[in-house]
């Protein structure tokens, strides 16, 4: 045992001498910075910074990339509608006579072809807005950390042939970055809440201790923050979410919950998106881009967080199951061979009786 | 009485243990997987079924009116033949429309090309792409009680998955090692197994040469990091001694009481438990998958397998879909990602009959990609780890040396 902390030290003096131990002052201080720095950016600030970095360097990188292309959907919209409103024109002129019957009814079928059209180039990622105003930077934001968290709503998307790869490059790369966030900030959290949650604990024990006094009561217990704490703590934080955002988006509770859970679920759909609405303004929808990348950048975390506990809460229940269920079918084996030397015994003096 | 009693308890705690632990193996998780889906899209169809023929007699009602307003307030109220005019006006109408248009398929119209949007494979790549958190989000629930359903089923399907995907993965990532032993290391090959246990005694002379010149401290701690890409060597060298016997054992069997006699080995060493059973034939088999736990595969293979199944679902759902290969390309990364951005869905562009084979093999792609993704992930795990034991042997060797 006390072998260990003389290795540490002695590695660690190894370490700090390092290959170039006949090196000057300053190399050795660089070298030291260095370390200091690679160590610092595996703690949970490094690696939250990273991660803010990263995003940053990916939404300049996309804006960069889709401001630029000229949208054709743009023009295609323009083309048809002039050709619609033509086409009626003629209709009008044709017809020359004020028909109202005959008239609603080629205009419909006019209209049938334009909605037609418009519906296809919605699909393919029309929605009325030039790249200009998609792609802001908050909204390059919010685009690149749909990426790496794989939630991906889909309510903008790149349309060039080079943002497409470099969104399949970017994402290579970011999704272990926010691996490691992940599991990091679950980590860091999950200790915070588990000193938290046992610092409340004792205290109101002793309380109980006070209050029934003569009983002994067993301290050394390992003590594992249940599952339920984890849930209410994810249930407040959506029903944070909830509010806020329809507050301020004017959705109903439902609709807020449901992009909660979807977005902290890492599905989403997309078919809610703060600050995406159509007849919305651009310019208005720039800090709630912003603020739902810090919610759901935080919310992460805390899903994180609730996974760690859940995980050794689970791995506990389980193993107290499995020794109650072996306790129980020691006690029913013991039963039963009882009973079954019993009876042993009555045959025995039976047949002796019968002897 | 009671031992016939106790006989049909044993079986029936036999029967239940053996249900679980079939629900919990690969198959029956599979199974549950599936069985949780189909479930899922039943119940959707049922939910959004009716919200939908509402949209579609709501939007052939949309278009009637604007075509009422263009008579009423366009045609009549200028009532003069003016092209100019009358076109400006037109346009303004139709710029309305428009913006309704789109508020609607943002909403979930489908422009009423095809009949029924939640039809059953609809409804199933959508419970599918809720549970594996894919979410392309061209089908989402527009009542209520669907959304809130899809709540609830996300919260017990997302566990479900990552049970299936963890066990799959881990499955995937144990034949896989076998495959790759057996085709690239060539450790089936006769004779193999007699030279490779040669080079292992050369190793080991090296390491305990090594050893000798070593505090015992530095011993410990670099035995346990020490591990090369082909071969491990055992963690400490006293029995490894015993080694030689055990190769013998493999490739040609031996008696059964000697290899009694021997000590538990550590893990990865230990012997294969099929070998403990019986017989001559299985003896060289199980001597290859129990090497080929031990071995690591590189990570570029696991790149390329990736590669390689991204690479044949963009040419499968090119040919379906007409898309190029970079869009097909991409779509297979942002499914396999889980990004799920939904600006290509399969089977959204071509209405031919195919579409139903098509759902039915995308939602197959997409199980078979995702538990793919988890073993290569299992795989590079194991690796970088070992990289990083390699590395830190690396630089205790360079600490060690005092120039």
């Amino acid at each position: 045992m006390d072998r260990q902390p003389v290795n540490a030290s002695y590695h660690g003096s190894m370490r700090s001498r390092d290959s170039s131990s006949t090196g000057s002052d300053a190399r050795e201080k660089i070298k030291d910075c260095f370390r200091k720095f690679v160590a610092f950016m595996f703690t949970q600030v490094g690696v939250g910074a990273l991660v803010v970095c990263y995003a940053i360097l990916g939404a300049a990188s996309f804006m960069h990339i889709e401001k630029d292309n000229p949208d054709e959907q743009l023009q295609h919209v323009r083309k048809w509608r002039q050709s619609c409103a033509e086409e009626l024109w003629n209709i009008t002129v044709a017809n020359n006579i004020f028909n109202e019957t005959s008239w609603v009814l080629k205009v419909d079928k006019v209209l049938k072809v334009f909605q037609n059209n418009i519906t296809a180039a919605v699909h393919t990622g029309y929605n009325g807005r030039s790249p200009e105003d998609i792609w802001s930077f908050p909204a390059a934001l919010m685009y690149s950390l749909s990426v790496f968290t794989m939630i991906g709503y889909g309510n903008i998307i790149p349309k060039t042939i080079w943002g497409k790869i470099v969104t399949i490059a970017y994402a290579c790369f970011g999704i272990p970055i926010y691996i490691l966030y992940f599991c990091n900030m679950g980590k860091v959290l999950a200790q915070t809440f588990k000193w938290l949650y046992i610092t409340a604990h004792e205290c109101s024990r002793r309380d109980d201790a006070v209050f029934e006094e003569g009983e002994i009561i067993p301290v050394k217990r390992k003590i594992t923050v249940p599952s339920t704490a984890c849930l209410w703590v994810i249930s407040f934080y959506i029903l944070t979410g909830t509010i806020m955002f329809g507050a301020w988006e004017k959705w109903n509770y439902l609709d807020s919950t449901y992009f909660c859970v979807i977005s902290l679920c890492k599905i989403g759909f997309g078919d809610f998106v703060p600050g995406a609405n159509i007849s919305d303004s651009a310019g208005g929808s720039h800090l709630k881009l912003v603020i739902n990348f810090i919610y759901v950048l935080l919310g992460m975390g805390l899903v994180a967080m609730c996974y760690n506990l859940m995980c050794e809460d689970v791995r506990v229940k389980v193993r107290e199951l499995k020794e109650d269920l072996k306790n129980c079918l020691d006690d029913i084996t013991l039963k039963i061979t009882v009973c079954m030397n019993d009876t042993k015994h009555f045959h025995q003096k039976q047949s002796r009786h019968v002897k | 009485m009671p031992r016939r009693k106790r006989r049909l308890a044993s079986r029936i705690r036999a029967y239940i243990r053996g249900l679980l632990s079939f629900l919990f193996s690969n198959v029956g998780v599979i199974v549950l997987v599936v069985a949780y889906t189909i479930a899922g899209a039943f119940m959707f169809q049922a939910i959004e079924g009716e919200s939908e023929m509402e949209r579609m007699t709501h939007m052939a009602l949309e278009r009637n009116n604007t075509a009422e307003n263009l008579w009423q307030n366009v045609t009549l109220a200028l009532n003069l033949f003016n092209e100019t005019a009358m076109k400006e006006r037109i346009t303004i109408e139709l710029i309305h429309y428009q913006k309704k248009i789109v508020f609607a398929v943002r909403h979930g119209w489908d422009g009423g090309r095809s009949s029924r949007q939640w039809s059953f494979s609809s409804a199933f790549l959508y419970s599918l792409t809720v549970i594996t958190t894919i979410g392309y989000g061209h089908l989402s629930p527009r009542t209520n009680w669907g959304k809130v359903v899809t709540i609830l089923y996300t919260l017990l399907g997302m566990p479900l998955f990552l049970l299936y995907l963890t066990n799959l993965g881990e499955l995937l990532a144990r034949w896989f090692k076998c495959i790759y032993a057996l085709v690239c290391h060539c450790r089936g090959c006769p004779g193999f197994t007699k030279r490779r246990a040669a080079r292992f005694r050369q190793q080991l002379d090296i390491s305990d040469a090594e050893s000798i010149e070593r505090p015992p401290h530095w011993k410990s701690g670099y035995l346990d990091s020490d591990c090369t890409p082909e071969y491990r060597i055992p963690p400490n060298a006293r029995d490894f001694q015993r080694r030689p016997d055990y190769f013998r054992s493999a490739s040609m069997p031996q008696p059964w009481e000697r290899r009694e006699a021997l000590p538990a080995q550590p893990r990865g060493w230990s012997e294969p438990l099929a070998f403990r059973t019986d017989s001559e034939g299985t003896s060289e088999f199980s001597y290859v998958t129990f090497d080929a736990q031990t071995i690591t595969v590189p990570i570029s293979v696991c790149v390329c397998i990736m590669v390689g199944y991204i690479i044949f679902g963009s040419m499968l759902f090119g040919m379906w879909e007409n898309w190029d290969q970079l869009d097909g390309a991409y779509f297979c990364f942002i499914s396999l990602s889980s990004i799920g951005f939904g600006d290509f869905v399969p089977g959204e562009r071509v209405y031919t009959p195919r579409i139903e084979t098509s759902f039915i093999a995308c939602s197959m792609y997409l199980m078979l990609g995702m538990a793919l993704v988890a073993m290569c992930f299992n795989l590079m795990q194991e690796q970088v780890i070992h990289y990083f034991a390699g590395l830190k042997r690396v630089l205790k060797r360079v600490s060690r040396c005092k120039r």
